[in-house]
């Protein structure tokens, strides 16, 4: 096993605190707080090769989970193991084999081309010029990067940036790659390409990959297994056709119409999500989806449609309410 | 070793080459410079008035010592302060995350990562500064002066650094610490002139409290060949326990940060 | 024309207390941050102690005592004429703040005047408590003004506070051509560290120098406050009337500046 969490647990001490400077000076003499558990008991283990999915709802302990994997954070309790060394001691030989990329943080210069920011990684690791220079040119074309290379990252777009900050994160051939939200914000074809790169990163080097996204469809396309997290527990680990299907079995269909129409309007072809003026959001089952889309497409006048999976916060949410996952295995 | 020269060559150029995209700068630090230089030139002139000495220090040699604060200020604003400002940005980015993931002292890492060449021309007068008043004053640049000046200039940019670099891990806690190195900085102008100039309080409030005896005054002695060896002993002691300090709160810095952050 | 200027009238004292006590509250939750700023104003003091050391202040007729005075009262109006309203309309110009409070009917620099007087009213105790901590370990500092000195040295120092905030001001219009406008206060501070009188008195200056110091708005933001507190002999009139043609200068040129900015901002979308 490459990765190994067992009853692993994160207590933050939260603070009391007035907010400013004068309430943290106040919080620095006399402190006051409460216990609040972001991780509680969370045990697996990966083997390498695995890409695993990440999934919870906001504030459920997956960054949490992620940082205390790389060594970040320090657990309160529990042991993690990390191809071999324990993370938080933050040695050399455990960093040279780790990455860690976060989507909405970035280490590329801002001012600067990503060739500059990538000669700086690869002194860091110790990679020798030329030896640099290859492992550049491979990513890059797995990458589909080129010019966007010579050109500073303030001027690319922020798939091409997330591209880049990939690439800076993989240039030392780590054996395990920690993703956090690596396609947010992205567009869907952006997303797509983020997508096909990891898997086929994956399938050549033999990485283990584990990465937390919102986008249901990340998940769907690379991971077998996920691990659901919820409130700091973990609610579920195994195969992702069990839990997609238990958790989301209906897809959202946009529309827009040419002219409004009432909500009762749409009886029969799903639960109407939103409505607004000529916009309509509907729930509709996916094994009813072809046949839904295609009457709603000739009943009325469609300006737009649009099929999406719901986000991972509404499954997750729509579950709990629902209170379904109490007893599911964990 | 060579891992490390050959990251802090990278750091550089690549900072070099983002400061070259904002080319005004050059002029505009230039600019600053030689008006803060000619400003506490004309300020010390007034205080000489014709023929007199202050705190026992001839014209010359408190050209020297102004000279150093020049070559620190210089370096202040090549290397500490815009490191210092690359960390708080660490901080409130949540980016500090990506330093500490690097196989590489951290420490290090935060302490050289930016450059700016902008300071360089200060450090320039600085020293040409320091070389025309010494011989002006009559000092006698033996190799033993020079190895002596030198020692004890490394020692004072070690000092100043310690100051810079504890400000920089306090914002792991406060976050916001452009105030406090406004304070350190408007207190540190007192390294324009000869320690000896201040009232016996002051004096000795800014040898051991604020060492900025040790930042201007002892190594303009040296250059002028009057150290005592038992001031230059004083430096280098002041400044290896500066850098035993800020390393120190460093690691608890760290200790904090990856216990209490989230 | 009476009529409907008086709602107005009406409507604007509510604004100001509304302004200010919102201000006021926002700056107490910083006091630890001001505690530092203040702080950070000790040049007048660290020169205070160079000069006492130094022959040159007698040569120009200022005896020790005199010294002490007029780098206190300096110390005073550095700490209650402090700017930084370039700073914070860069940073709302940046963030896009500006246009919301475009939009609103009152001219975004009263909001930033309001927090300066909101942060000098919370700078008040520790100026206080720095001057009684000074006067605690030298108490031969102390010196009672006269009490005709404090109404001219005070409202003289306000009125250099005004001088300044203008002056930041116009060069803060320049936010809106260029993203270097701070580059540009940068240099504005030498002459203003060095002709204002804040680390050397105006008296100590060759005539030529002093001449063209004089002929330039510095010297009234520090040396004319500080030496009417201290008590010397001051032309009152020749000071403030430099005062309110140097801000009248400078508020005319705000106003032509802004303006323009304004329309080039809004012609640019941003």
């Amino acid at each position: 096993m490459i990765i190994e969490a067992e009853l692993l647990s994160k207590t933050y001490r939260v603070a009391d605190k007035q907010p400013g400077m004068a309430g943290t000076l106040r919080h620095f003499v006399r402190r006051r707080h409460r216990d609040v558990p972001a991780v509680s008991g969370v045990s697996f283990a990966i083997a390498p090769g695995e890409m695993v999915g990440f999934l919870g709802p906001n504030g459920a302990g997956k960054t949490t989970t992620l940082k205390m994997l790389t060594g970040l954070i320090h657990p309160t309790a529990g042991t993690v193991r990390v191809v071999g060394h324990d993370p938080k001691r933050r040695q050399a030989a455990f960093l040279h084999q780790i990455t860690l990329v976060m989507g909405q943080k970035q280490q590329l210069i801002w001012d600067l081309p990503p060739l500059d920011s990538f000669r700086v990684n690869a002194a860091v690791y110790g990679l020798t010029p030329p030896e640099a220079r290859r492992r550049i040119s491979e990513l890059a074309d797995m990458l589909e990067l080129g010019e966007e290379l010579t050109r500073p990252v303030r001027k690319l777009s922020l798939g091409q940036r997330m591209k880049a900050e990939l690439l800076a994160a993989l240039l030392h051939r780590p054996a395990v790659l920690f993703l956090d939200e690596p396609t947010l914000g992205l567009d869907v074809n952006a997303q797509a390409r983020v997508r096909d790169f990891l898997a086929d990163y994956n399938r050549r080097t033999g990485a283990t990959v584990l990465l937390t996204s919102h986008y249901m469809g990340d998940i769907t396309a690379l991971c077998e297994r996920v691990l659901l997290i919820h409130q700091g527990r973990l609610f579920y680990d195994g195969r992702l056709e069990g839990l997609s299907e238990r958790l989301a079995p209906y897809r959202l269909v946009r529309l827009e119409l040419t002219v409004p129409q009432p909500a009762a309007a749409f009886t029969g072809h799903g639960e109407v999500e939103s409505l607004q003026g000529n916009q309509v959001c509907l729930r509709v089952p996916a094994a009813q989806l072809t046949g839904s889309v295609a009457q709603l497409l000739e009943r009325f006048a469609v300006v737009d449609l649009e099929v999406s999976d719901p986000p991972i916060e509404q499954i997750i949410g729509g579950l709990f309410e629902r209170g379904r996952v109490d007893d599911s295995p964990a | 070793m060579h891992r490390y020269l050959r990251t802090l060559a990278r750091f550089w150029s690549a900072s070099l080459a983002a400061e070259m995209e904002y080319p005004a700068n050059f002029v505009l630090e230039l600019l600053a410079e030689v008006g803060n230089l000619a400003g506490s030139l004309f300020v010390l002139s007034l205080l000489y008035g014709p023929g007199q000495s202050l705190g026992g220090w001839s014209w010359n040699a408190a050209l020297v010592v102004l000279g150093f604060y020049t070559l620190l200020e210089g370096l202040t604003s090549t290397l500490f302060q815009p490191n210092l400002s690359t960390i708080v940005t660490h901080v409130q980015n949540g980016t500090l995350d990506f330093v500490l993931l690097k196989p590489i002292d951290s420490q290090f890492w935060l302490s050289v990562r930016t450059f700016s060449p902008w300071g360089l021309p200060g450090m320039a007068m600085g020293v040409g500064l320091i070389l025309v008043a010494a011989l002006r004053a009559g000092a006698v640049l033996g190799p033993g002066t020079v190895a002596a000046a030198a020692v004890l200039l490394l020692a004072s940019a070690a000092i100043l650094y310690s100051l810079w670099f504890v400000i920089a891990a306090t914002s792991i806690w406060f976050v916001k610490v452009w105030n406090a190195t406004e304070v350190l900085r408007s207190t540190l102008v007192a390294g324009r002139y000869p320690v000896s100039v201040y009232p016996a309080g002051l004096r000795a409030f800014f040898t051991f409290v604020l060492p900025v005896a040790f930042l201007t005054t002892v190594p303009a002695e040296a250059v002028l060949g009057r150290a005592s060896g038992s001031w230059m002993a004083a430096s280098v002691v002041v400044a290896a326990a500066c850098l035993v300090i800020s390393r120190a709160i460093w690691r608890y810095a760290l200790r904090f940060y990856t216990s209490a952050s989230s | 024309m009476t009529a409907p200027r008086e709602p107005r009238a009406r409507a604007v004292w509510p604004l100001v207390r509304v302004l200010l006590s919102t201000q006021y509250a926002y700056m107490l939750e910083y006091r630890a941050e001001i505690a530092l700023w203040a702080l950070s104003g000790v040049l007048p003091l660290i020169m205070l102690g160079v000069w006492s050391g130094s022959g040159a202040g007698e040569a120009a007729g200022f005896t020790p005592a005199m010294l002490t005075r007029y780098f206190l009262a300096a110390f005073v109006v550095r700490q209650f004429t402090v700017v930084w309203v370039i700073h914070v309309f860069e940073e709302d110009n940046l963030q896009g703040r500006l246009s919301p409070y475009l939009l609103q009917p009152l001219h975004p620099f009263w909001r930033y005047l309001a927090a300066h007087v909101a942060e000098q009213v919370t700078r008040v105790p520790f100026v206080a408590a720095l001057l009684a901590l000074l006067f605690l370990l030298q108490p031969s500092l102390l010196w009672w003004p006269q009490r005709a000195d404090v109404f001219w040295g005070v409202l003289a120092t306000v009125a250099a506070f005004i001088l300044r905030f203008l002056l930041q001001g116009v060069i803060a219009m320049a936010c809106f051509w260029s993203e270097r406008a701070l580059a540009l206060e940068r240099l504005l501070l030498i002459p203003y560290l060095f002709l204002s009188g804040l680390v050397a008195p105006l008296e100590t200056f060759p005539p030529g120098v002093r001449a063209f110091a004089l002929a330039t708005p510095f010297p009234y933001t520090v040396a004319f406050p500080a030496r009417v507190l201290m008590g010397a002999e001051v032309n009152l009139g020749a000071g403030f009337l430099g005062l309110a043609l140097w801000s009248g200068l400078f508020l005319i040129l705000f106003l032509v500046l802004w303006r323009a900015g304004i329309r080039r901002y809004s012609a640019m979308g941003a």
